[in-house]
């Protein structure tokens, strides 16, 4: 066992881990966006009621903002289109720096 | 409805806070595209570079705050709502840099007066959790957007009465922090005038490096620096630096 090998394979095994937690946290704020003048998350949850919401229920319908205030949606479609395009744009970004990770722990 | 930016910028005897300001409304123009208002004193003024198109407000800072045993010029937020000429606002610290349009959004809500309660340590030690030094939220004033009207009046209009009463008020919030604090001044003054129970904030957690990081670069994408014997980087990402040797990178 070569002790500096392993010291050098713990910093930058913390390295990595630092970048990832970073580049997440970055990830979770561009899924903040604004529709309809309420703020939301584009993440799993809202798409997914949404998306719900759509196909099970008439418009408008209601949900929640981020302060939890209710918001009249009246075009869904619109909506769902806005949650999925910045939802991606975030976690496509995310997968981009993920793969930098992957590499530089190989 | 006029929107734009408003920063506060006073040089110190020890630090050279234009240098810092120049690289923000740098980034503010090329990623939020807003306009920006500068409150400074004339001092500061004439050792600014041209900056663009950029209005000023010339005021004299209040004296007094110290941070470090350094004299700390930052006991003039209160003064937002009268000096800013915009319908809605965006208020930024001259060391949070935006490396993104994120901010952006969030002059089209429909919301009086938004801040954020989160901070997000770069370096990952977890140094921004600050609940367990007062009996309420610290929010950071770091960022804030308020929109004219009689709500956000009320709120700065509460500030300027926590500012008054400071002493009383860190003491009734069991504040540790003995200075003036704009994060505590605003969380009271919150939390007073939205009769104690909760009000509306922004859902971001601001990346912010803490001030024993030494920032080695700094382009208009992201920033490096040195924390210990680890180097890093951002890009992309809004930050706010709390080094102020910032201002010579």
């Amino acid at each position: 066992m070569d002790i500096g090998e392993l010291k050098k394979q713990s910093d930058i095994s913390y390295d990595i881990a630092v970048a990832k937690r970073n580049a997440l946290e970055k990830a979770h704020a561009r899924l903040v966006v604004v529709y309809n003048e309420h703020i939301f998350r584009a993440d799993a949850e809202t798409i997914n009621l949404v998306k719900t919401l759509s196909e099970a229920h008439t418009s408008p319908f209601y949900v929640l903002d981020t302060n939890n205030n209710p918001v009249e949606i009246s075009k869904p479609e619109e909506f769902l289109k806005t949650l999925i395009e910045r939802n991606q744009e975030a976690i496509s970004s995310y997968h981009q720096m993920s793969k930098t990770f992957a590499k530089r722990g190989d | 409805m006029t929107k734009g930016v408003l920063l506060f910028c006073f040089d110190t005897p020890d630090f050279q806070y234009h240098k810092i300001l120049e690289k923000c409304v740098a980034l503010i123009k090329k990623n939020l595209k807003l306009e920006v208002t500068v409150a400074t004193n004339f001092e500061t003024y004439k050792h600014l570079k041209p900056l663009g198109f950029v209005n000023y407000k010339f005021i004299e800072p209040e004296l007094g705050n110290k941070k470090n045993g350094l004299e700390w010029r930052n006991v003039d937020r209160h003064m937002a709502y009268e000096l800013s000429p915009y319908d809605v606002t965006l208020v930024m610290d001259i060391d949070y840099f935006p490396f993104t349009d994120n901010l952006r959004q969030f002059l089209d809500t429909r919301y009086d007066f938004l801040i954020s309660k989160n901070a997000h340590d770069l370096t990952n030690r977890n140094s921004f959790d600050t609940r367990k030094f007062s009996m309420i939220d610290m929010v950071w004033a770091t960022v804030f957007v308020f929109k004219k009207g009689k709500k956000a009046k009320r709120v700065f209009d509460m500030i300027k009465y926590v500012k008054q009463y400071y002493t009383y008020f860190m003491d009734l919030y069991r504040v540790r922090d003995r200075r003036f604090r704009n994060d505590y001044a605003f969380a009271i003054a919150l939390e007073q005038a939205n009769g104690m129970i909760t009000y509306d904030t922004l859902p971001i957690t601001l990346p912010t490096l803490p001030p024993d990081c030494k920032v080695l670069k700094m382009d208009n994408e992201g920033i490096a620096w040195q924390y210990n014997d680890q180097v890093n980087y951002t890009k992309d990402q809004d930050v706010h630096v709390l080094n102020k040797e910032v201002a010579n990178v």
